[in-house]
């Protein structure tokens, strides 16, 4: 028996140390094959227990069709946090939170011709225990290849400049004097956060628009649903000279936006600009939401043109996440129900989001047909346009994980694809390889 | 009355083989009219002190002596038959006895003990540790008196042991989880000596307790017997520390790496008409400054590696035990009063990920713990009871003031607000625990024992923070309104033996329940300030535990359990800050099942076991509305697994060990079909393989006579696993998964991980000193434990022990 257990031994030693010795071998050879100058590239978030949500990228060479996995095996990218969605530029595609381990900043996705999903270079916060305090690092804009602007907690009164290109920063812009102008003595012990672009950033015309935060905390929520003005100050910078040229208002409507890859506003076809504002509920449930336009050759919001949360129902129930504008019209996720917040709310984990379509001349909102209710868009791309389509995010917790396609002709979505394995649906993008 | 005289002489068939040995014995018989050619008695101490467990051999039946020394046996008895009598650590005996002119018979035996043996007595009789690995209820015990003398902390030895995985956030006294079979977080639970460590109030447990002050370690995988009376859902760890309250005192200095410095104490003392009082001590320090890679920012914004010393990770601990006693009374086995003072200082250098630095947060706990325990057999030593409460106050700190940032090299820049992290704090927190532990034990026949265990377990918590939330729209702190938690949870098994004790069987029934009040403080939602909520649930366990004794060398043992974990405090009110209440919070409830096999023979003994389990409902943190979350029963888990544990004693003084656990635990029952593609995948953030070896020698004689040199070395193995789901297909492929990797290029993963620990210990002539010395991660590998928070690399510790058994008085 004592050599039977020796040979036990030994055997169990060598299993150890064969498994110890084993090298992984993540590194594959470029692939040959189905290799395409086009990738459609599609993201999901993967789990429900892991805050912003860790997921999966995978890059397709032909337009998905039928049921897909996003789980495609190596040329797949698998991120810690942060599959919100993504703020594509021209064939790029960008990230506000970096995929392997959630630092905030900027981050390039980059696709090999093998369709192979990698990450690229990342601008990070100049302080990361100060971005890791607030939310809104790497909010940005690009104005062209060379040219970009972002917000960093670190320097909170400056807009930040880079390169997209070679992603990196070039500067900075200090708006200080800006922020400072709009507080009375009698506000300043009222104010414990100031920012400048933290939620909203657009390129207009030459001019760069970054709201102006106002709020009442100095912790996580710092800007968030806490604005100690009624009123969203958007200051408007000539992007030539650098120079701040003014300060518009939207008027009684409270917080600007939420951050994360959803940016919140979008151009016409015309280029009129369509901002949202969530409203002044302490949890983000709504109340006075709108949105509010400025023209295409215009720098100052439209008086003339507001459309309100309680255009759509009375009661103010809730508010708009997102919005796509396209020949006057514009597509829009609404709540059904009233929205709750907490441990039993709905906002984030019901089917209560239904998409309707508004003529921007008439203000009337029409229930858009065949897609179903679902949940939690603003945390998403809700929708997106490839290959000239406009498709719709239809993601349901009963089932339904697919994007559709709108009909604007008959007001109705078919679906296009779905998703089966890799999570929630957040994103759809087309990109070109050069 | 009848009465017999036995013989003082010596047996050379249970002599051992050591010189030193002291071998002398006395026993002294009494008679008494009983029934039924039957013996009872009482083993026996020279001063009159109980000897538990010895082992009383006579005719065809082996009997083990109680707590308080006595015996029965079990059947009659007749004719003339050879008694033989041994216990560990005392000179056996042998003699006969002549059963045919007396009807009843009342035997006082006295055991002397073996002088100086305790490391080189070759034991032929079984040991505590060897009897409690073959209880029906399956354990690892962990002999941590084999490795005191070594640079060793309990986390180490602990994760050598098949099935079990400790995780520790950083370095020395740290926090540690403790995984078992998959098992981890709050489904595992805690002991010391029988009793929930929560009443120590986190001043005593895995990650700080020196080892020399512990007699073994039991680790319960799957089913959890009753004495140890928790919710655990899926295993229980249990510190037995010294009991015997012998006259002894050993103190231990360990300096290391990092500028660690450990030192241990403890002594205890016996005093006339069996009063007895002690000490248990020990301060740990390090500043745990050993160096990371980390990433700092460049003039572009873009990051580059670095290798850095970690400059704000320092931890300070003390913990003093005193006690003081009485044994041997007819009012009292024992009656022990104790009480605890610790205080633990700590510094954080980084949040969970490593992510960015902080260089001024610091946390502080405290406490001071007062306890009684009452230990009392009655009715002819067929009642066993043992009573034990503690009150303990603490008191938790955690400071976050600081106006500004550091980078990673310690470089402070001054900020406008206040503190470094999300969260800024200047947090006073008061913990009262009542904690109540009545076990009691009824032999009904040597064959038939019932248990009972009940554990009363209450909770208060109140507090303050300046910077910390309000009621909105007040400026009243959400920690001052008082939130308190009850839990109860009785226990009762029935213990047989059959076919002549080679069937043991205990059957056991639980029940569980909890009340907990506290104001719902999320976001003040809803709530009327003066108006307390309060919740309760109740629920109930069974389960059965059967060993069936092969033969001499061999066993099969099988458990299954239905049990439960209740909600903690913290999950059903929240922390009253960004993590939300949930009300309707239900227990974990869990199935398992264990089977094992056991063989072992003088130089051979190996285990196998495999485990299957299902939990429903495991409650599990989930992010509900930026920034807050939330703990809910999401998930379902079911799972098997297999573990062999082997050892080997090679030529004279050589002994191999190892083991290797391979289990495949996966999710179930996904509610959303959204979410439905999860089904099958791995439970994520959960070691499937890992692997352990080690070879240990023994030299005597090296440089002085009497002398020995011990030399070790330990190797261990952690396969790659996921803290994300991933596809089954798109797992780690070849056998069982063993090789290669994820085909999905994962950010989310802990690789594999390779540690080798390498050390002697140097026993000195006198076997009063000992010096060791060990590296630990001889490889410098990179290792990771929790969500690839940076382990320290090499290090080099020296330890020197100084030890004294029954030193005059």
């Amino acid at each position: 028996m004592n050599k039977i257990g020796f040979n036990f031994v030994l055997g169990l030693l060598s299993t150890t140390l064969f498994f110890g010795a084993c090298k992984s071998d993540k590194t594959s050879d470029p692939d040959p094959e189905e290799q395409s100058q086009s990738k459609y590239v599609v993201m999901t978030v993967s789990d429900r227990n892991q805050p912003n949500g860790g997921g999966y990228i995978s890059a397709f060479d032909q337009y998905p069709s039928g049921t897909i996995s996003n789980v495609t095996g190596e040329k797949t990218l698998q991120g810690v946090k942060g599959m919100a969605g993504w703020r594509p530029y021209g064939n790029w595609i960008f990230k506000m939170v970096r995929s392997s381990d959630a630092a905030q900043g900027i981050e390039k996705i980059e696709i090999a011709p093998n369709g192979k999903v990698t990450v690229g270079k990342f601008i990070s916060s100049k302080n990361q225990t100060e971005a890791a305090k607030y939310n809104g690092t790497g909010n940005f804009v690009i104005q062209n290849e060379t040219s970009g602007f972002y917000w960093d907690a670190a320097e909170p009164l400056n807009i930040q400049k880079f390169s997209p290109a070679e992603m990196r920063n070039t500067g900075s812009i200090d708006l200080a004097q800006v922020v400072n102008a709009n507080i009375k003595e009698s506000d300043v012990n009222g104010i414990k956060f100031k920012s400048i672009g933290q939620k909203f950033l657009a390129i207009k015309g030459g001019k760069l628009f970054a709201n102006i935060t106002y709020g009442k905390l100095n912790t996580t929520q710092a800007g968030f649903f806490d604005d100690y003005f009624p009123d969203v100050y958007i200051a408007v910078i000539d992007i030539a000279t650098g120079k701040h040229e003014k300060t518009i208002k939207i008027e009684n409507t409270g917080g600007i936006a939420y951050i994360n890859d959803n940016p919140m506003y979008d151009f016409d076809t015309n280029g009129d600009l369509y901002i949202v504002t969530q409203g002044t509920h302490a949890q983000g449930l709504g109340g006075k939401s709108k949105i509010v336009r400025i023209k295409a050759n215009e720098t100052d919001i439209d008086k003339d043109w507001t459309l309100r949360f309680s255009d759509f129902r009375a009661a103010d129930d809730g508010k708009f996440v997102g919005v796509h504008a396209k020949n006057g019209q514009l597509i829009l996720v609404l709540n059904t129900d009233p929205l709750t917040g907490g441990p039993t709310g709905n906002i984030n984990s019901k089917d209560i989001w239904k998409f309707h379509v508004v003529d921007v001349t008439k203000k009337s909102f029409k229930e858009i047909e065949g897609i179903p209710t679902g949940i939690n868009p603003g945390a998403a791309l809700a929708v997106v346009e490839v290959d000239n389509k406009v498709l719709l995010r239809g993601a349901v917790s009963s089932g339904a994980n697919a994007y559709y396609e709108y009909n604007y002709a008959t007001n109705t979505a078919t679906k296009s694809f779905e998703v089966k394995e890799g999570g929630t649906l957040t994103g759809f993008v087309k990109i070109q390889l050069k | 009355m009848h009465c017999f005289q036995f013989i003082t002489r010596k047996d050379m068939r249970y002599s051992y083989s050591f010189a030193f040995l002291l071998f002398s014995y006395c026993l002294t018989n009494l008679l008494f009219a009983q029934s039924n050619d039957r013996i009872q008695g009482r083993v026996i101490q020279q001063d009159g002190r109980p000897i538990a467990e010895a082992t009383i051999k006579i005719a065809d039946q082996t009997i083990l002596s109680r707590s308080d020394g006595s015996f029965n046996s079990t059947k009659a008895i007749k004719g003339r038959q050879i008694i033989r009598i041994s216990a560990i650590g005392y000179v056996p005996h042998m003699d006969t006895l002549d059963m045919d002119n007396a009807k009843k018979v009342f035997l006082e035996i006295i055991l002397y003990p073996k002088e100086n043996t305790i490391d080189q007595v070759e034991v032929r009789g079984k040991t505590q540790i060897q009897k409690l690995r073959e209880e029906p209820i399956r354990s690892i015990v962990i002999d941590t008196k084999a490795a005191a003398e070594q640079p060793t902390s309990l986390a180490e030895i602990m994760n050598r042991a098949p099935g079990i995985r400790i995780r520790q956030s950083g370095g020395v006294g740290n926090q540690v989880d403790v995984s078992i079979n998959g098992f981890q977080g709050n489904a595992v639970q805690y002991f010391r000596d029988g009793i929930p460590l929560e009443y120590l109030g986190g001043g005593y447990g895995i990650n700080n307790v020196p080892i020399n002050q512990l007699e073994h370690v039991e680790i319960y995988k799957g089913v959890v017997p009753i004495n140890l009376g928790g919710d655990a859902l899926g295993g229980a760890v249990n510190l037995v520390t010294n009991q015997n309250h012998k006259k002894t005192f050993q103190a231990s200095y360990e300096v290391g790496s990092f500028n660690t410095h450990l030192i241990n104490l403890s002594g205890q003392q016996q005093f006339r008409n069996n009063w007895f009082a002690g000490i248990d001590a020990f301060v740990n320090y390090s500043d745990n400054d050993y160096q990371v890679d980390i990433e700092t920012v460049d003039e572009n914004a873009n990051l580059k590696p670095a290798r850095v010393k970690l400059f704000h990770n320092a931890y300070k601990h003390y913990f003093t035990e005193a006690y003081a006693g009485i044994k041997n009374k007819k009012w009292a086995d024992e009656l022990r009063l104790s009480i605890a003072l610790y205080q633990i200082d700590r510094q954080s250098q980084h949040p969970a990920l490593m992510t960015n630095p902080y260089g001024a947060i610091k946390l502080n706990n405290k406490g001071i713990v007062p306890s009684i325990r009452y230990k009392k057999s009655f009715w002819d030593n067929r009642i066993d009871l043992d009573q034990f409460v503690s009150y303990s106050s603490t008191n938790r700190h955690r400071t976050d003031t600081v106006k500004g940032t550091f980078d990673w090299y310690g470089k402070f820049t001054p900020g406008t607000s206040v503190g470094e992290s999300p969260n800024p704090s200047l947090a006073s927190i008061d913990y009262k625990n009542i904690i109540s532990r009545t076990a009691l034990s009824f032999h009904i026949t040597p064959q038939h024992q019932i248990h009972t265990n009940f554990i009363l377990n209450r909770n208060t918590r109140r507090g303050s923070d300046p910077l910390g939330f309000r009621f909105t729209g007040t400026d009243i702190d959400v920690l001052s309104k008082e939130a308190t938690y009850q839990k109860s949870i009785l226990g009762l098994s029935w213990e047989s033996n059959w076919f002549n004790k080679r069937l043991t069987n205990q059957l056991f029934i639980k029940h569980f329940s909890f009340t907990s009040k506290g104001i719902n403080a999320f976001l003040s939602n809803d709530t009327d300030l003066n108006k307390y909520k309060s919740v309760s649930d109740q629920s109930w366990g069974f389960g059965n535990a059967v060993k069936y004794q092969i033969n001499n060398r061999s066993f099969l043992r099988a458990s299954v359990e239905l049990t439960n974990r209740l909600p903690l405090q913290e999950e059903l009110f929240g922390d009253n800050d960004t993590r939300a209440p949930n009300f309707d919070l239900k227990p974990e409830r869990s199935f398992n099942a264990n089977l094992g096999y056991r063989y072992a023979t003088e130089n051979f003994a190996t285990e196998v076991g495999t485990f299957y389990r299902r939990t429903k409902g495991m409650i599990l943190l989930t992010p509900i509305q930026t920034p807050f979350s939330q703990y809910k029963n999401l998930d379902s888990i079911q799972g098997y697994g297999f573990d062999i544990d082997l050892s080997y004693r090679l030529f004279k003084h050589f002994e191999i060990t190892g083991n290797a656990t391979w289990q495949d635990l996966r999710m179930v029952d996904i509610g959303v079909p959204l979410y439905k593609w999860i089904e099958g995948t791995r439970l994520t953030n959960t070691p499937y393989f890992f692997s352990n070896i080690g070879l240990k020698a023994n030299f005597q004689n090296v440089f002085a006579k009497n002398d020995a040199i011990k030399p070790y070395i330990h190797y261990n193995f952690i396969r790659e696993f996921y803290l994300v789901h991933i596809p089954k297909d798109k797992e780690a492929d070849g056998f069982l998964g063993l090789t290669g990797s994820s085909k999905v290029d994962t950010k989310d993963l802990v690789p594999d991980q390779s540690l080798m620990n390498v050390g002697f210990n140097y026993v000195f002539p006198s076997s009063k000193w000992s010096l060791s010395a060990e590296v630990k991660n001889l490889m410098d590998a990179k290792l990771y434990d929790y969500y690839k928070i940076q382990r320290p690399g090499r290090s080099v510790h020296v330890k020197i022990n100084y030890y004294i058994k029954s030193f005059k008085s």
